[in-house]
């Protein structure tokens, strides 16, 4: 580095080259510029000519010196230049301290970070002072002061940590490495993030070092954060955080599913100062149930990153109401009050006035996983039946009771025996008050959620005491009578609110508890015995935990756990910390997702008080051979031009100008007549330039045609083309349709609409037409084109047995994205037989294939004695392997261009009958079935 | 290209190069050649009439008068009459065609049309064809005695090709008959004393001779600006040149004033002296020389005739 410059050298040794320039300098003065030589023979006249003026011997000084200064800058590239501003202040001499914020915070901008962190560590070596290296992720207990060496190799290994670290964890190494050196300097390199204890670890931080500390934070954008996303009717929101405004405005977040393929983005934006706005994913529940991650694209951070499990799925949850009120005072019914619960995290399907038994049946048929059946008495047996299988094998029935249940006798789906009747509090007969809820029993699901205290029960039905009643309470009033059991049933399990789901029998309905309550429950749905955290727990007072399986590290890469990270309880609901680190918990069937970010965490811009603040240096070094040589270019084409100019090129080109002026002359001659001419076309409508779109048209349109597709195989294509002009030769010579020549047509790019027939033989190695070509053929079809479709292997398939040959499975795949009618093969009566010649079959090269049209409807009693039946219009589509289009080929002389594989004359005759009636067929369409009864029609006229 | 194909210090290496591009273009060069001399031959009469020679030419009836020792007695036995056998009229007539081989015909601008060396070559092998289908017979001086064989295009290409030393400017020292005919062709920038004394020499014996200067156009009109280094192709040294293109006009000059010197001189041996340049056809050079041969050749079978009469008188 040189002293008292930024600017250093990758290889300075190179710059001893400098040293040569004088001699360089010698040399380019005594060198002229080399002439252009030319052998010329008549040099010897030249000899006797007087010298004229010359050139001097010596090249110009300012031309010497723009060549030194073109090798100096060689020279100076050559060895690497690099411009290093001087990064953060600080004291000039003692050891540096590096703290650094490792948090998921940094992860997105890391290495700017480290390389901020490897520059200050570059300079403490070059100002031989010892460094040391405190990260707050992972603070050492004891910091030491380290070589820049070392230290280099500290934060190479050094990562970011994917929960939120505690700061205050690194004021105990470094207020103990400030102890023993006085002289030390801080240089925190942070992340500007505070994360809740930011003030306090700022103000600590300030008692520990006082005015040796230099803050490095701003000038890369801060982390944005997600947290709390919510799966609701409409669609999946997640909230975006930022801790300040340097962090950009806009982005787009990524819903990943667990194999992580994409589901789906949705943008986000920060309006003004906001620090928190919301992204939504609008997607069918179905995908939505399917997100396992939701993170910020391009921000490789583990607070970018939320995980999503079983929680956050929307159920579709079905109820079934016993009420027949319902229907009458709809505002004020259980399902309406059900409905209201539900919807925020599941979507609910109500029996729409169908009885119980029936709409249970209904709902089992469409596989819901969740069913309530709210105040549902009796339930019939076949029902009954089918609901407890579908229990056993994992359905949740949630019960609600009412008048019918506390009616109902000898009711087996309940988790408790219910004892008949039920009791009444605060009535005109009860000397009891209304009962409040009492605090949830620590196995119950719903152990965590707040106890409100304004609901009240003044009805509900009892359960009868026994042993395992404790066990099977999921909530109990405040004086101990269970309002929520439940019980295993197989995989499923069975709930029973002992309250009615209207506000007749208690107030819980409209408060918010009853919301998370039914949320609780539901996330239960689908869960098989061993996993889902159950509350019969009571055997196992310390809660059941869940093992860690695939863990985030800080960049928001899923990673096998590593050995720190510890089981959490089975009802763990917090954000993540360094024992716990976000990722997924448990067996990958049924996970549980612990995020950075829990829902009431909030960001806000680290306030550093008093500190000195600097920003990160963006470019922090810039390597100077670019432009360096980018100057020696520069001055590489002034010489150039200078020594063009020396040695008299520009007169050099006068001769030249001549034609140069001529070219451009015709140039602009050739653009003016163009232009004169395309002004002289434009009124006169005499002959218009035919685009290619034109001249294919009128030649298709001024001679009706027969076409085939192009299929790009040369062979193919010669044999349909001479094929389609044997059978038009055909035609002309029988018919009184003269075709003209056959015309090839490609249907991605050319009108189909001009031609009655195109063949298409089918090649194994065709390409499928896009889907553009795809609805021009289905339009053509449509609209009353017919396509002859020829796999052209019916010899090849003979011996498959029934196997599908390459050709056929090439048809298939193409006709599959076509609306294709039902086809069969050509009947007897079919018109095909008789539209010119009476035919039995279709015979092409090969025999053996059928032909295929579009199915006619059945013989009526009408038709049946009928010669000929033919279905309105065309048929659009005839499939045939028989390759006629080998059959018809004929060379130019006429003579057949491919053998038949039996009876030569007689087969090659019916194929070209065969073609005769196809053609004939579509050109009449079922005007041909009417002649077949012109005898009955002039009969039937009397003549 | 503005120069010689290849600019070697070696000179055995410039003459290897260039032998080997010989014998490359030579197929060509003779096909150019016949295609040039029979463009020419239509409309061009030889020599096809009864005269001294060694071939038969035909018989014809004997006239009285004639020295009885001309009858062939073989042909006169057949029938009753008397035939005398002609033989074919040989001119003991001899041209010697010199084309220039030298360094400095090998030689191309951007204006030329072809390489002077080529120019020079199919000229000598169509003059040489046309001539020796005239009747009359090629040699080329120093290389190739005189001969009237048909295939003289390949004869005059093998003794280019089997020539042994280097090729020089002007043409050895040969003594040619008085009634030899002598055509250079080369581009004659040698100074021009040289190419006096030269011609000199070679119209000592009484000969007659035509001298076609083949020059490229850039050789004329000196197209050339900036500094060059004009490098003389036969090692005669080089000059650097500051602006060349203020030499242009002095340079005009003294190419008028060498030709100048070349044509009086010429001129005073009663020689045709005529410019070409490599951007013209090569027939145009092949019509105009064949024209002065016919000129001068006409003179010498008149001079022939009229010292035969007193011959056949006697």
């Amino acid at each position: 580095m040189i002293p008292g410059l930024p600017l250093d050298f990758v290889s300075p040794a190179l710059l001893t080259a400098l040293l040569a320039l004088p001699a360089l300098w010698w040399l380019l003065r005594l060198m002229p510029p080399r002439p252009r030589r030319i052998a010329f023979p008549p040099t010897r006249i030249l000899f006797d000519i007087k010298p004229k003026e010359e050139t001097p011997a010596r090249t110009p000084w300012w031309l010497t010196a723009l060549r030194l200064l073109l090798a100096a800058l060689i020279i100076l590239a050559a060895a690497g230049p690099i411009w290093k501003p001087a990064p953060a202040g600080m004291r000039a001499s003692g050891p540096m301290v590096v703290l650094l914020d490792s948090g998921w915070a940094s992860a997105a901008s890391w290495e700017q970070r480290i390389r901020a962190a490897n520059e200050i560590i570059n300079r403490a070596e070059n100002d031989r002072r010892p460094v040391a290296l405190i990260a707050s992720g992972a603070p050492q207990k004891d910091a030491s002061l380290l070589r820049p060496g070392e230290a280099r190799d500290a934060l190479r290994l050094a990562t970011p940590t994917p929960y939120t670290p505690v700061r205050a964890d690194a004021l105990a190494p470094l207020s103990q490495l400030l102890r023993q050196h006085a002289d030390a300097s801080v240089i925190w390199l942070s992340d500007g993030v505070d994360t809740g204890d930011g003030a306090d670890f700022v103000k600590r931080l300030n008692e520990i070092a006082g005015d040796k500390i230099t803050v490095v934070t701003g000038g890369i954008p801060t982390a944005h954060a997600l947290k709390a996303p919510d799966n609701t009717a409409g669609g999946l929101t997640v909230k975006v955080l930022r801790a300040d405004e340097s962090a950009p405005a806009n982005g787009t977040v990524r819903a990943h599913d667990l194999r992580g393929l994409a589901l789906g983005e949705a943008p986000f934006s920060f309006k003004g100062g906001e620090l928190e706005t919301e992204a939504r994913f609008d997607l069918p529940v179905e995908i939505r149930n399917d997100i396992a991650r939701v993170e910020i694209a391009n921000e490789r951070s583990a607070g970018a990153v939320q995980l999503l499990d079983k929680r956050w799925r929307r159920r579709t949850v079905g109820i079934v109401s016993g009420g027949t009120v319902d229907t009458r005072q709809p505002l004020l019914s259980a399902s309406f009050y059900l409905t209201r619960a539900l919807g925020p995290f599941a979507d609910v399907r109500t029996a729409e006035s169908a009885a119980p038994s029936e709409a249970i049946s209904h709902f089992i048929d469409q596989r819901l996983p969740v069913m309530i059946l709210s105040d549902v008495g009796t339930i019939a047996p076949s029902a009954r039946e089918k609901l407890e299988r579908w229990i056993d094998d994992g359905g949740l029935l949630i019960r609600f009771a009412g008048p019918r249940l506390a009616a109902a006798e000898d009711d087996e789906l309940v988790p408790v025996r219910l004892r008949r009747g039920g009791r009444v509090l605060g009535g005109s007969l009860s000397w009891e008050q209304p009962q409040h809820l009492g605090a949830f029993p620590r196995e119950s699901p719903f152990h965590g959620l707040s106890v409100p205290e304004d609901v009240t029960v003044s009805r509900q039905v009892l359960a009868e005491p026994d042993g395992q009643l404790a066990d099977r309470t999921w909530a109990a009033l405040a004086d101990g009578t269970p309002l929520v059991t439940s019980t295993k049933r197989g995989k499923g399990l069975l709930v029973l609110f002992h309250v009615a789901a209207d506000t007749r029998w208690s107030n819980l309905p409209i408060s918010g508890t009853f919301v998370e309550m039914l949320r609780k429950t539901i996330a239960l749905a689908g869960t098989t015995a061993e996993e889902a955290p159950r509350p019969s727990a009571a055997a196992r007072p310390t809660a059941h935990t869940i093992a860690p399986s695939r863990l985030l590290d800080g960049f928001g890469t899923l990673i096998p756990p590593g050995p720190t990270a510890r089981p959490i309880p089975a009802d763990f609901n917090e954000h993540a910390s360094a024992d716990h680190p976000p990722g997924f918990y448990g067996p990958p069937e049924n996970f549980y997702a612990v995020n950075t970010l829990a829902a009431g965490d909030k960001l806000a811009p680290l306030d550093f008080g008093a500190i000195k603040v600097e920003p990160y240096r963006q470019a922090a070094t810039i390597d100077l051979r670019a432009a360096m040589l980018a100057g020696v270019m520069l001055l590489m084409l002034a010489d150039g031009l200078i020594v063009f100019w020396l040695s008299g090129g520009a007169s050099r080109l006068a001769w030249r100008r001549a034609g140069t002026a001529a070219l451009i002359a015709i140039a602009i001659f050739a653009l003016g007549d163009g232009r004169g001419f395309a002004q002289s076309n434009t009124p006169a409508p005499a002959k218009p330039a035919l685009s290619a779109a034109d001249d294919f048209a009128l030649r298709a349109t001024l001679q009706t045609r027969l076409a085939y597709v192009v299929t790009g195989d040369s062979e193919v294509d010669n044999i349909s083309r001479s094929g389609l002009e044997g059978l038009s030769l055909f035609l002309a010579q029988r018919t009184a349709l003269e075709p003209g020549d056959p015309m090839g047509v490609d249907p991605a790019r050319d009108e189909l609409a001009f031609f009655p027939i195109l063949y298409w033989p089918i090649t194994p190695e065709a390409v499928k037409p896009t889907p553009e070509a795809l609805a021009k053929i289905d339009a053509y079809m449509k609209q009353g084109g017919t396509i002859l479709f020829d796999t052209r292997d019916a010899f090849a398939s003979f011996g498959r047995g029934g196997g599908v040959s390459p050709a056929l499975a090439k048809l298939r795949e193409i006709l599959s994205s076509l609306d294709i009618p039902e086809l069969e093969p050509v009947p007897q009566d079919h018109v095909l037989t008789k539209s010119f010649f009476l035919l039995r079959d279709f015979p092409g090269r090969f025999a053996t294939g059928k032909l295929w049209v579009e199915a006619l409807p059945g013989p009526s009693a009408e038709t049946e004695t009928r010669p000929a039946r033919a279905g309105d219009g065309v048929s659009p589509i005839l499939i045939t392997s028989n390759d006629f289009a080998g059959a018809w080929a004929i060379n130019p002389d006429g003579q057949p261009l491919l053998p038949i594989t039996q009876n030569e004359p007689r087969q090659r005759e019916f194929a070209y009958r065969a073609g005769t009636n196809i053609v004939m067929y579509v050109l009449t369409g079922n005007y041909k079935a009417d002649q077949v009864h012109a005898p009955a029609l002039i009969e039937r006229l009397g003549q | 290209m503005n120069a010689n194909r290849a600019i070697t210090t070696n000179p055995v290496e410039t003459a290897k190069q260039s032998a080997q591009r010989l014998v490359a273009a030579m197929p060509r060069l003779v096909l150019e050649a016949r295609r040039v001399a029979a463009s020419v031959f239509h409309g061009l009469h030889g020599r096809r009439r009864a005269g001294p020679g060694e071939n038969f030419w035909q018989y014809r009836r004997f006239h009285s008068g004639e020295p009885a020792s001309r009858v062939d007695w073989r042909r006169s036995a057949r029938d009753d009459h008397l035939y005398v056998r002609e033989r074919e009229w040989e001119a003991a007539h001899t041209i010697w065609i010199w084309p220039d081989r030298s360094p400095s015909m090998d030689f191309c601008s951007k204006q030329g049309l072809e390489w002077k060396l080529d120019r020079a070559l199919v000229l000598a092998f169509a003059l040489g064809e046309l001539l020796v289908r005239g009747g009359e017979r090629v040699g080329i001086p120093g290389i190739m005695r005189p001969t009237a064989n048909r295939a003289v295009i390949d004869r005059m290409a093998e003794a280019i090709l089997h020539e042994s030393g280097s090729p020089e400017s002007l043409p050895p020292p040969f003594t040619a008959g008085p009634r030899d005919e002598i055509c250079l062709l080369g581009d004659f920038w040698n100074p021009a004393a040289e190419v006096t004394s030269a011609l000199a020499t070679m119209a000592s014996g009484g000969a007659m001779g035509h001298v076609a200067q083949i020059v490229d156009p850039a050789e004329e009109t000196f197209p050339y600006g900036g500094r060059v280094e004009f490098l003389e192709p036969e090692g005669a040294g080089s000059i650097t040149v500051g602006r060349a293109e203020m030499w242009r006009e002095d340079y005009v000059r003294r190419i008028a004033l060498h030709r100048d010197r070349i044509r009086e001189e010429a001129a005073r041996h009663g020689w045709g002296f005529m410019i070409h340049r490599t951007d013209r056809p090569a027939s145009e050079l092949l019509l105009a020389l064949r024209a002065r041969m016919g000129e001068t050749r006409n003179a010498i079978v008149r001079q022939q005739i009229a010292s035969r009469i007193p011959e056949a008188a006697a």
